[in-house]
């Protein structure tokens, strides 16, 4: 459960990484041409924005070619010193039996041009007489501290996918994880994550993950500008700073609508404070704040805002005494929200339906849908004709047919009969 | 067969048809004869004729055009003070015609009316008495304010009897030309627990299957006409699966419309049968009240509900700790 999808569904091949099929195509002739001995390029720069994969093109082509793969990440070549100590790695022929290593700098936008500066003529260096391939990525390639570097390299462009091909590979995942998935719903998110693939899959994680179902309705709050990033920060605080002042801090100061953030910390706070006592308590307080909530709406007296925020962000956040902390436990859309978007359509149905019935049965709609509705299904998925006669007598329409029916046969079979 | 509900098509027309509450029905009765009805209060559990009755008197007292004379109003689809004021002012002020000076209005779920709202009720229901009588239907008449209830002849309902309903579904199963089982009888009564609509209900579902009705097909209908499961999600709780029990309590509120009313009596009742210690029982009482309280005043059900369910998993531990 606490894996990042991000990691279980990283693509193996190159074929499961989506988009930049040209990219891929140069990045893995080059470093096929390593075989017939080293090209004029003895390093390639890998540039893009985060998140398209770039990192996961070289791992999978090291896979698919069977190359060792050496990875090196930025506080590894911060300093002249560090580089210096990989150098000899880079200077050496292939593996001991024969097979190629791939190095790996991820991240060069890590490294800092002031600090560094004798970091960045050592890697020029390496690069001028490595022995074996070399890959740098770097969002931006045209930063003027890699001005040498970029001399030395294949200089590789990656794009954003495409919305459709960051849709594919959110249904591969899908498929995966057994989840039914509305294309509109991947979309907006595709759109939402502006197609930067990684962070695409993260979303789809927080509000997809132990659902089989996921909508469009489950996507929409997302469309609101960066408020995903400033929610989990403020829960972070929340659930595990145990600071009370920290916590209200990080309320008040994220532009988020509260009655949003409420629906956050309550669907999440028992995942994360999972000893009976403290949820006791967190519970509690949420409870005290939905009351205020409640008191605001009848007063219009927004200044008690300030103790629903302070029920919800400090209450929750001192609550937490005998919870342990465990792993990484990512965060989930409320699912209240979902089950009233969800259920939203349905519920008016049965309003409308109990409309009827009370104009017949002398019973309210409210009453209705517990007393007479599940009777009527069981009567309308056994019984077409006795569901004909009562469809006639309530003067029910097709939808609320349907509905009572359960299936489109059954619905058929009934509105046959009634003409 | 016919397809209407039967609830609806073998409800009594007249009061003389009504099989049981026969105080009550003698006294409705003589209101008949006098051409006069005061205002009442019909209390008692569901299913047990309070509706039934209230019609069959207007029916009695206005004969065939009664509907004229009549108005329904549910506290629960229309609540609050506007539809007092606006609504049953209107019909209330109109003379009737005809012998009789007055109409009758029937509140039913009148305890589902905010205070304010009775409040109000009182005022109208004194300035119209000669032009309209209500009849206020409620569970709990002790929901009704003291005000109302001075103003209106009381009447309590009470649960059917085994052979008073038998003779009842008797007489439908006749009618309607259905097999059933001895068995059957006694089934249905007993997941209906007298409430003469649930049973009613039960076997018109039990009848749409087509085959002769055995125990085994009474409960088959009320498993699935009551999927919700209030003892299941309280026993989730107290094994200490929060997170399950409040996933069962969501499917209750928004799947299934249980009212958070019925949910929070399981809870209590339960708690006070469970083996926990005296003086837990005692605080949970604290606790459930307050929410009880917390959701009268209108805060969120499920939100409200979960407090309790954690508490509900608290006691669990604690249970399994002392045992």
């Amino acid at each position: 459960m606490s894996t990042t999808w991000t990691q279980k569904h990283r693509p193996q091949t190159l074929n499961e990484i989506v988009g930049n099929t040209e990219a891929k195509q140069q990045f893995l002739n080059w470093l096929k041409s390593w075989n017939k001995g080293i090209p004029k390029k003895r390093a390639a720069l890998l540039h893009g924005p985060p998140g398209i994969g770039k990192t996961v093109t070289v791992e999978a082509s090291a896979k698919e070619l069977s190359i060792e793969l050496v990875e090196k990440n930025a506080s590894d070549y911060r300093t002249a010193d560090a580089i210096k100590r990989f150098a000899g790695l880079a200077s050496q022929y292939g593996t001991l039996f024969g097979g190629n290593r791939l190095i790996l700098l991820d991240e060069m936008d890590g490294v800092s041009g002031k600090d560094d500066r004798g970091g960045v003529r050592e890697l020029t260096n390496v690069l001028k007489t490595a022995r074996s391939p070399v890959v740098l990525t770097a969002n931006d390639a045209y930063d003027p501290r890699f001005r040498t570097i970029r001399n030395y390299c294949l200089v590789i462009a990656f794009k954003n996918p495409t919305v459709r091909e960051t849709v594919s590979h959110l249904k591969r995942i899908c498929a995966k994880e057994g989840i039914d998935a509305d294309e509109e719903a991947l979309k907006l998110i595709a759109e939402r994550a502006e197609r930067d693939v990684r962070s695409a899959v993260n979303d789809l994680q927080a509000l997809a993950q132990g659902k089989n179902r996921l909508v469009i309705e489950d996507v929409k709050w997302l469309a609101g500008r960066d408020r995903k990033e400033v929610i989990f920060d403020v829960m972070r605080t929340i659930l595990y700073s145990g600071d009370s002042w920290e916590a209200k801090k990080a309320v008040s100061s994220a532009d988020v609508d509260p009655d949003m953030l409420f629906n956050w910390i309550y669907e999440n706070t028992p995942y994360h404070l999972t000893d009976p006592h403290d949820l006791v308590k967190a519970m509690d307080y949420l409870a005290l704040a939905d009351i205020y909530r409640k008191r605001i709406m009848d007063t219009q007296y927004w200044t008690l805002l300030r103790y629903v925020i302070d029920f919800m962000s400090s209450g929750v956040a001192v609550s937490r005494q005998r919870s342990k902390a465990s792993g990484w436990i990512p965060f989930r859309f409320p699912e209240k929200i979902r089950m009233l978007s969800r259920t939203k359509g349905e519920r008016a149905l049965q309003k409308a339906l109990g409309m009827k019935i009370w104009k017949r049965c002398h019973i309210s709609a409210r009453r209705s849908t517990k007393e007479v509705i599940p009777y009527l299904k069981i009567i309308f998925e056994n019984n077409p004709e006795m569901a004909t006669g009562l469809s006639d007598w309530l003067d029910l329409d097709e939808e609320m047919i349907e509905y009572l029916a359960g299936n489109k046969k059954q619905t058929k079979a009934i509105l046959a009969k009634l003409e | 067969m016919s397809y209407e509900m039967w609830a609806e098509k073998y409800r009594p027309k007249s009061l003389k048809d009504i099989i049981n509450q026969k105080e009550i029905v003698d006294r409705l009765q003589s209101f008949v004869k006098a051409k006069n009805v005061p205002h009442c209060i019909f209390a008692g559990p569901p299913g047990t004729g309070k509706t039934t009755a209230a019609l069959c008197l207007a029916r009695d007292l206005y004969g065939k055009g009664y509907r004229e004379h009549l108005m329904e109003l549910n506290a629960s689809d229309e609540r609050g003070i506007k539809m007092v004021r606006e609504t049953v002012k209107t019909f209330a002020r109109t003379r009737s015609i005809g012998e009789i000076p007055f109409k009758i209005l029937i509140l039913d779920e009148a305890d589902n009316m905010t205070s304010d709202a009775q409040q109000a009720l009182r005022r109208t229901m004194e300035r119209f008495t000669e032009t309209c009588r209500f009849i206020m239907i409620a569970n709990y008449s002790g929901k009704i304010i003291e005000p109302l209830q001075s103003r209106c002849a009381p009447f309590r309902f009470s649960y059917m009897s085994k052979e008073d309903q038998d003779r009842y579904l008797k007489h439908i199963i006749e009618e309607e030309n259905i097999k059933i089982l001895d068995e059957g009888y006694d089934a249905i009564f007993e997941v209906s627990e007298g409430d003469l609509r649930k049973a009613t209900n039960t076997l018109q579902a039990a009848a749409s299957m087509g085959k002769e009705i055995d125990t085994e097909t009474v409960y088959s209908v009320i498993g699935r006409a009551n999927p919700e499961d209030i003892n299941k999600m309280i026993k989730t709780a107290m094994k200490g699966d929060f997170l399950e029990a409040r996933k069962q309590l969501r499917e209750m509120i928004l799947k299934y419309g249980v009212a958070g009313s019925d949910i929070i009596k399981q809870i209590h009742t339960e708690i006070f049968r469970s083996m926990l210690p005296d003086s837990w029982k005692v605080t949970l009482s604290e606790a459930i009240g307050e929410i009880d309280f917390r959701l009268i005043q209108g805060a969120d059900v499920e939100v409200q509900l979960s407090a309790l369910l954690a508490r509900l998993t608290e006691a669990g531990q604690e249970l399994s700790r002392g045992g």
